[in-house]
């Protein structure tokens, strides 16, 4: 009977998109001011909150390649105009099923789980098979590519965990997990956008002054700080201790 | 008649089988006696049918997204497969922060790059120079299922491959491609220099001024050995029967930006890997083998001879005067306590110069086995 009642279960359908933003404003790679230059960001434990303070995971559906059960790569850039190192494909939303409920709340984690973020990523399965999402010389993937293009300037990051131990086919442990736990509440599934802002991301950087600075991580990388701080990272542990500024409810 | 046929039958399926045991048998290292061979991953055995499957990629520029670079193009024969320049210039323009290491006995390397702890495999280092995009090398990131299709429709490859991986379903892979190069690679191994001639027993191999460079270079006075020691002259060295994990990263007072021992940001080593500060500045300290012509020199190719780099360690660290690198290594609070400085006579200079040119092995820079199969 409880077997029965499990394969049966009633689950319902969610659709969860995104979008880019420079402030309030949608961007694009083909953008005349502020030009999104690449846009891709693995998300994991997707889980939607109800008002009684349940929990419950997403399943993800694993039959589009940008998704696995409990993992997903968004891409919003589509390889035109300032993201032609990019894809063509683009992957703007989440698709997956939960136990049916009254939701209003979205919490996700930006990055890949350790035990998939240091195996070999020539063995990986789709979405983690990109070599542009893989960092072969730190171990791990980039959990975030993002950068914006203006007139002569720029900015670019690549998140992802750094000083990590061991060796690439033995990881034990990253001393920088920058892993980003988002949390948006009073987020309804099938109706709202999870908006990026990467004008919120990139605050502090001047993209005026002709200099393309970028940020890989790195515990020298001075040019990280203002992209940790907006994520709530802080820069030298690489935990997750502020609220980040990024990612917000968009209609 | 059908007796001759059958006989003919037999040779033929003699030879093949004797053929197909060749081309998978495992490779005969060719190393002095008493030295132990490489370690080598147990997923990736060496073959010769692999070696020359990786011979052939090494050489061939279709693995670079504008097809304009191999590995070769950094990793020249001649040069001890350096390129020569300070820092490398990837297929794009893109300027690498770090000069080209010597491939030469890197089979031998505990530890690959300049500084990076993470990669004890050809085999996961070689994906950085070909899919890396920060900066990019050989730019390959977005064409890495050309390297299957290469493998699988062009016939001398096909063959290649099929012999090289002959227990595979589908041999041709990006995972595949990679593995033969690496196998390729750990075959540059050179133990031909005078040095080793002299190691051996023969004592005319070296001059009388290379002798006393020798010395100098032992020597508890000038301390070059404790970093640049063992049978490959590194300390990041392993082989087969190696039973500890021999790495060593060291801070030589190039730098010291800030009075606190801060290097370029673009070149921290091993601090960039670990976060932790005491690691400023730290690289490895590489083979001296074939030193003499692989200038320009250290991490970032910021000395040119062998004359002042000696003349660095002799001051035991080096003083930029001015500009955006202004600072006085030698009072970095890291530097490593092997750099201390010495005084040394101008023939004295001289000898070990001479000794250093004595490690070049005329052998490895010119073995046809390790030269470019297209051009012939």
């Amino acid at each position: 009977m409880l077997l029965c009642a499990a394969c049966t279960k009633p689950y319902l359908g969610v659709k969860i998109p995104f979008k880019a933003t420079w402030g309030d404003t949608e961007i694009s790679c083909a953008d005349k001011d502020v030009q999104l230059s690449d846009l891709r960001i693995y998300l994991s434990s997707v889980q939607l909150l109800d008002g009684a303070g349940n929990v419950r995971s997403v399943d993800l559906h694993t039959d589009i390649p940008w998704q696995q059960s409990d993992l997903a790569l968004i891409d919003l850039e589509d390889g035109k105009g300032a993201c032609r190192d990019g894809t063509s494909d683009s992957y703007a939303y989440l698709v997956g099923s939960v136990p049916p409920g009254d939701y209003a709340g979205l919490r996700f984690t930006v990055g890949v789980p350790f035990d998939r973020n240091h195996a070999n990523p020539l063995n990986a399965a789709a979405p983690l098979d990109d070599p542009a999402m893989h960092w072969h010389w730190r171990s791990g993937y980039k959990f975030v590519r993002a950068g914006v293009t203006t007139a002569d300037d720029g900015f670019w990051i690549h998140l992802g965990s750094a000083g990590c131990q061991g060796t690439v086919q033995n990881i034990s442990s990253c001393r920088f997990p920058n892993r980003v736990v988002v949390e948006l509440p009073g987020f309804v599934p099938n109706e709202d956008v999870v908006a990026i802002n990467l004008k919120a991301l990139f605050d502090g950087i001047d993209l005026t002054d002709g200099i393309a600075n970028d940020c890989s991580s790195g515990p020298a990388e001075a040019a990280c700080l203002a992209p940790f701080a907006a994520l709530g990272l802080e820069f030298t542990t690489g935990d997750l201790t502020g609220q980040q500024q990024v990612f917000s409810i968009g209609r | 008649m059908k007796k001759l046929a059958l006989i003919g039958m037999l040779l033929v399926a003699v030879a093949t089988a004797f053929f197909l045991y060749f081309r998978e048998s495992a490779y005969e290292w060719s190393l002095p006696p008493d030295l132990p061979p490489p370690a080598v991953p147990d997923d990736n055995p060496m073959t010769e049918a692999k070696i020359e499957l990786g011979r052939w990629l090494f050489y061939d520029t279709r693995l670079s997204g504008n097809k304009t670079m191999s590995c070769a193009s950094c990793h020249i024969q001649a040069l001890a497969f350096t390129d020569g320049k300070r820092r490398s210039i990837g297929s794009t323009g893109e300027i690498h922060p770090r000069s080209s290491m010597s491939l030469v006995n890197v089979a031998y390397a505990s530890r690959l790059t300049w500084a990076n702890p993470l990669l004890d495999r050809l085999e996961d280092q070689a994906l950085t120079p070909l899919l890396g995009d920060n900066p990019v090398e050989m730019g390959f990131g977005d064409h890495a299922e050309e390297l299957a299709a290469l493998l699988q429709t062009e016939a001398n490859y096909r063959a290649l491959t099929a012999a090289a991986f002959p227990a595979d379903e589908n041999p041709y892979s990006l995972l595949n491609g990679v593995r033969a190069i690496s196998a390729f690679i750990r075959t540059i191994v050179s133990f031909d220099s005078p040095y080793d001639r002299y190691m051996a027993g023969d004592e005319a191999a070296l001059n009388a001024a290379e002798t006393r460079g020798m010395e100098l270079f032992f020597s508890e006075r000038l301390e070059c050995f404790h970093c640049h020691g063992g049978f490959n002259l590194s300390d990041s060295t392993t082989h087969l029967n190696s039973r500890v994990d021999a790495v060593g990263y060291h801070n030589t007072g190039l730098y010291n930006l800030d009075g606190e021992g801060a290097y370029p940001e673009d070149n921290t080593g091993l601090f960039d890997m670990t976060g932790e500060r005491r690691d400023m500045g730290r690289f490895k300290a590489p083979s001296l083998r074939n030193i003499a012509v692989t200038a320009p020199y250290m991490h970032d190719g910021s000395i040119d001879d062998l004359a002042d780099v000696i003349a660095h360690y002799e001051r035991g660290g080096r003083l930029i005067e001015q500009g955006e690198y202004a600072g006085d290594g030698r009072l970095s609070p890291f530097k490593s306590e092997f750099v201390r400085g010495f005084e040394l006579s101008d023939e004295e200079r001289d000898d070990l110069i001479a000794f250093l040119n004595a490690l070049t092995d005329q052998t490895v820079l010119t073995n046809t086995r390790f030269s470019n199969p297209h051009l012939n």
